[in-house]
């Protein structure tokens, strides 16, 4: 016993202090916050064990009982207190939602805006609480990332379902848009509490409260007919729920929408068909009709005009003309003759015909292939000859008695021929293979009686006896010359006899001549011939 | 005569293919002589070949000095010699327009245009196509010592197309024609009189680029030497790529200023679109020497022709 109050106390002394450390917090400053002071943060962490330990006993399925803070640091912390508070705050939210419910189903219409902004409030002041929590852990680190567990904190909701997310939305948009949205069709709650039943069922929680919004679903749905939306025939109920059922808003309102076809449609079709489609199939089937066009266009080919480059005959007949074909013309268009541009032009001729300036083609020079012909001028003096001298002069030439007189151009003529033959023999030696001799030029010109050779001497010129003559070139006689003293008897003998016969041979011929010359004989006592 | 004509294209193209060494030793040469001239030294980089090429500079005259291509080989004798143009049209165009025009077949347009033509080119000889051959006309057109021939093509019965082919192994040159306005369509014949048919004048404007050099040459040569008195004008103005043909005669008659001009004969727009070193039977395989591209981006910017 003293134990257990001993406890007590314990508890309670950590109790106290978690709430004064909780209410220094509060009535703290802004800027304290901000600051780094390890007394603040002790404050803090009491804070939120005090916190902890007083939400425990509303929570099951917890993992721990009590906030460990020593030792852990801040993500810790707030994990931890995550874990206890989503569970909670759906449960909180739930029991909210009922009571507003309670109070509604009495009240009326009218008075759901002002439960809506109660209940806003109160979840608004969930949501502060929860962000004080994460608040006070983070004392000692920086604002920023308190509002970022803000947001996380939010994230977290949303991560919850995207119900959630829409319907703190929707409170925190205020009425106006409640309003807008809400309608004879749509109500709130209904969705709500579809979502309701959904987070118990992901959250294992205890499903009392969904058995009673299931009842009350199935009141709401009873109670709902056509008469209620349009006045009139009957209409299907189950239709209404499964519309309701739906998530998204637009959603809902086509559906809305879409119950005024089916309706109809119902009306229409209660006669003829025999499977009766909804509107989901209905969407189904034409959408798959789209599909199969769609397929079916492109596995056949392409149309011309889609195809890259078409020739004439890939195309039908005439169906370039009914195309809108788009290309550039890269082409500087004709020029208009126009009177301005045809009298510029004549400006321009008349210009070049004032300065004689024309392009016309031109002859070229003609290369000289013939001499210039020799034009022979008329002497007008009296010839100096007599006409007898001039023909023994020509008589003489075509004997060859005189040599002919060369002029001047005889002169240069027999030069050219001389220069030309000797280009000819060159050219000839080239281009041919055949070897062709050296043509005779016959030069008449004086020879001097010059020695043949004219060996270089040593001695100078003058003195030199090299330009006379060689003995041989002296002598004219024949046969082996032997000298008097050399000679055999025999070959004396020979030769007296020889001179003798030659001067007796001599002697003889010119008595003969003598003879003839006085027509006498010169000897004494010789008669003539009386 | 083929074997001839073999020969004769064997040693033109042999010629054209030696341009190259050729145009290198004039490139030296010309360098060497600049250098002698001035005054400067020789480059150093021929200053082997300096002594040989300067043997054949010193020899060299004013003929041998100028660098030889092969366009001057075709038009080698054009100086000297008169042109000889032969006129003809495509083949049987009135095929095309069925027998109703064969009755009027004279009054197409292609047709005077054709007659025009005539006049226009002194010493030129037109002759009805039939359904010859291009290569029999030129064939012929050597055998006979032609220089030129000028085919005329129309569509529709309007002249739209002029292909003139110069014929040893000349050039051949494709214009389109355009604004096509025949003497006949100007005037009445009496208020004209007839057409002066002395050489003329001519007068080429702006052909400042280097294609319109050559086709102002292929122009030229079309016409004899004329006379330096003579009143009859033509004109080719170059004005982007649009050629204006203009046939004037004209009369001094105030004093040296003082020039009237009279138009007479055909005015059209001739437009370059190839340029091929053949004649007009190797259009396939002959080499072409400038093609028009009117599909590239930058066509409309370009001015093939001059300015």
């Amino acid at each position: 016993m003293a134990a257990a109050v001993e406890m007590e106390k314990e508890e309670e002394s950590p109790m106290k202090k978690g709430e004064e450390a909780l209410e220094r917090l509060r009535s703290a400053d802004p800027p304290l916050y901000l600051t780094q002071s390890s007394e603040f943060a002790r404050d803090a962490r009491a804070a939120s064990c005090f916190l902890f330990s007083s939400l425990v006993p509303f929570c099951t399925k917890l993992p721990v009982d009590r906030l460990l803070v020593e030792g852990f640091d801040a993500e810790q912390i707030w994990y931890q207190i995550d874990l206890l508070s989503r569970p909670l705050l759906s449960t909180v939210r739930r029991e909210f939602k009922r009571l507003e419910e309670e109070h509604h189903s009495r009240a009326g219409l009218s008075t759901i805006d002002a439960d809506g902004d109660g209940e806003e409030m109160v979840v608004e002041k969930d949501e502060i609480s929860v962000d004080d929590e994460g608040d006070e852990e983070d004392g000692d680190e920086s604002e920023e990332k308190g509002s970022e567990d803000e947001e996380d904190g939010e994230e977290d909701d949303e991560d919850d379902g995207e119900a959630d997310e829409e319907e703190e939305e929707e409170e925190e948009a205020g009425e106006a848009k409640g309003n807008v949205v809400e309608d004879k069709f749509l109500k709130m709650q209904d969705l709500e509490n579809y979502l309701e039943n959904a987070e118990a069922k992901e959250y294992g929680h205890p499903l009392e409260d969904f058995d009673s919004d299931g009842d009350e679903d199935a009141e709401l749905g009873a109670n709902a007919r056509y008469e209620d939306f349009f006045g009139g025939n009957k209409k299907k109920q189950q239709k209404k729920c499964g519309t309701v059922g739906k998530r998204k808003r637009s959603s809902t309102e086509l559906d809305a929408v879409d119950h005024f076809e089916n309706t109809d449609e119902d009306v229409e079709k209660n006669d003829s068909e025999q499977k009766l489609l909804s509107t989901h199939e209905k969407e189904l089937q034409k959408m798959r009709s789209k599909i199969e066009e769609m397929e079916k266009a492109n596995l056949d080919p392409k149309s011309w005009t889609m195809q890259g480059e078409v020739t004439a005959a890939k195309r039908p007949k005439n169906s370039a003309l009914e195309v809108d074909l788009d290309f550039e013309h890269n082409v500087r268009p004709a020029p208009v003759i126009t009177e301005e541009v045809t009298a510029s032009l004549e400006d321009i001729i008349k210009k070049r015909i004032i300065e004689g300036h024309f392009d016309d083609v031109e002859r070229a020079p003609i290369l000289p292939s013939k001499p210039p012909k020799e034009t022979k001028e008329m002497d007008e003096n009296k010839s100096k000859k007599g006409l007898a001298e001039i023909y023994e002069e020509e008589y003489a030439q075509k004997t060859g008695l005189a040599p002919a007189l060369l002029s001047a151009s005889d002169k240069l003529k027999t030069e050219a021929t001389m220069l030309f033959k000797k280009i000819s023999l060159k050219l000839d030696a080239l281009s041919h293979f055949h070897f062709a001799p050296k043509p005779v030029i016959e030069d008449m010109s004086i020879q001097v009686n010059v020695p043949a050779l004219a060996m270089e001497e040593v001695a100078p010129l003058a003195v030199s006896d090299a330009a006379m003559l060689a003995p041989e070139e002296i002598f004219h006689g024949k046969g082996n010359i032997k000298e008097e003293a050399e000679l055999t008897k025999e070959e004396r003998k020979r030769r007296r006899a020889n001179q003798k016969r030659r001067f007796r041979r001599l002697k003889a011929e010119t008595f003969k001549r003598a003879v003839q010359k006085t027509g006498q004989s010169a000897v004494p006592g010789a008669t003539n011939g009386n | 005569m083929l074997k001839r004509n073999t020969r004769l294209r064997m040693e033109y193209l042999y010629r054209k293919s030696l341009e190259g060494k050729e145009r290198e030793y004039y490139e030296k040469k010309r360098k060497i002589r600049e250098a002698l001239e001035e005054g400067k030294p020789i480059p150093t980089e021929l200053r082997n070949e300096e002594a040989a090429l300067r043997q054949e500079i010193d020899l060299e005259d004013e003929y041998t000095a100028v660098q030889k291509t092969h366009i001057d080989d075709e038009y080698a004798t054009a100086s000297e010699k008169d042109p000889k143009i032969l006129l003809t049209t495509s083949r049987e165009p009135s095929q095309r327009l069925g027998q109703f025009v064969k009755v009027c077949f004279c009054t197409l347009p292609i047709v005077i245009f054709h007659l025009e033509l005539k006049l226009v080119f002194p010493n030129a000889a037109r002759m009805n196509r039939g359904s010859q051959v291009i290569s029999e006309i030129i064939e012929f057109c050597r055998a006979h010592e032609y220089t030129d021939v000028i085919f005329v093509h129309e569509h529709r019965g309007e002249p739209d197309n002029l292909v003139i082919c110069h014929l040893p192994f000349g050039p051949t040159a494709f214009f389109e024609l355009l604004n096509v306005v025949t003497r006949h369509d100007i005037k009445d014949k009496k208020a004209m009189g007839t057409m002066s048919e002395a050489y003329p004048h001519l007068i080429l404007d702006n052909f400042s680029s280097k294609l319109g050099q050559r086709t102002a040459n292929i122009l030229k040569h079309l016409f004899p030497v004329p006379k330096p008195e003579t009143k009859r004008i033509i004109t080719f103005a170059n004005k982007s790529d649009y050629i204006s043909f203009r046939h004037h005669v004209y009369e001094k008659h105030g004093g040296p200023k003082s020039v009237e001009l009279k138009e007479v004969g055909p005015r059209f727009e001739l437009r370059l679109y190839q340029i091929i070193l053949g004649t007009v039977d190797q259009q396939n395989e002959a080499q072409k020497e400038w093609v028009l591209r009117p599909y590239m981006n930058t066509a409309k910017k370009q001015n093939v022709l001059g300015a």
